[in-house]
């Protein structure tokens, strides 16, 4: 079980894979009600978007969010870590057939007047191991709370 | 509390949504009070894989310190949506997602009756996509702030 004091700069999270498919995405669609055409409609997606033409629907960038926040909260819990705080930037699109992992990197720990604190590096990979997603993250050791 | 039906065609109210030119920067958006159920939250985590007891398991939760279900923290994924009427320019089609950022408070609740306070913050042009900063602060029923974020989108043309 986690625990701050064990906590070291360098230490490895890691999040379960996650298989990207059309179902995926219209499934978050309904959790997150967020019917953008992005993320339905083929037709619609033939077109540039500026510069950029995708080639097809597109997963959801907050499902990258969410995804990130499943492997913080899974690994903090146990250890009565709080999720206080989290940053993230959309690098490249997530198309059906990808299989993406969410991953941290422990940066730095830090002891407040009131609490105790670890910064984390976060990334979401593809399948190809490119950087799909990156941010940054902080999460809340309170000393003497109890795991879940 | 009336649950508003949703409406998930995003073409459908595009005639009424602010575009970027429209936009002004510090105005507040059309919000809407959300009664946030367990049928949303089990249905959210089903889509990013939660399968945490504490949004599940009510006689677990209440063992623990939180005392009682909780929703996972990016519920603001849903809440969001669940939060601003149809006309509002976040539902824009082609509306792209740049990044988001968010820090979180208490969590939310089965039950609660969740509202937002939400503006664009700034508008800016770079590289010739047009950008829109917004803000926004999600509330419980007692006026608690459950989680606070601001992101930036890539706004349709």
């Amino acid at each position: 079980m986690t625990t701050y004091e064990a906590l070291a700069p360098g230490q490895k999270i890691e999040g379960p894979k996650f298989a990207v498919s059309r179902e995926s995405i219209r499934l978050f669609c309904d959790g997150s009600l967020d019917y953008n055409p992005l993320h339905l409609d083929d037709d619609y997606m033939k077109n540039s978007f500026g510069k950029t033409n995708f080639g097809g629907i597109i997963m959801h960038g907050m499902n990258n969010f969410g995804l990130l926040t499943r492997m913080l909260t899974d690994w903090a819990y146990p250890a009565g870590g709080i999720q206080r705080r989290m940053e993230t930037r959309w690098l490249k699109p997530v198309r059906p057939g990808d299989t993406i992992q969410p991953s941290g990197t422990i940066k730095s720990k830090q002891v407040t007047s009131k609490s105790r604190w670890v910064l984390i590096d976060v990334v979401v990979e593809n399948q190809a191991g490119a950087v799909v997603a990156a941010g940054e993250a902080m999460v809340e050791f309170p000393d003497g709370a109890a795991g879940i | 509390m009336q649950q508003q039906a949703f409406e998930t065609d995003f073409w459908k109210d595009d005639a009424a949504r602010k575009a970027w030119d429209d936009i002004i920067p510090g105005e507040p958006r059309k919000t809407m009070p959300y009664l946030l159920t367990r049928e949303a939250i089990r249905l959210y985590c089903k889509s990013v894989g939660e399968d945490h007891p504490i949004y599940f398991d009510e006689a677990y939760a209440k063992t623990t310190p939180y005392g009682g279900l909780i929703a996972p923290p990016s519920i603001h994924i849903l809440l969001m949506f669940a939060c601003t009427p149809a006309d509002d320019w976040m539902r824009s089609p082609g509306t792209i997602n740049a990044g988001q950022s968010w820090s979180y408070n208490i969590p939310a609740r089965p039950e609660d009756t969740i509202t937002l306070q939400a503006r664009a913050l700034d508008k800016f042009i770079r590289k010739e996509r047009l950008f829109c900063v917004h803000d926004n602060v999600f509330f419980n029923q007692k006026g608690e702030v459950i989680c606070s974020g601001r992101g930036q989108t890539i706004r349709p043309v």
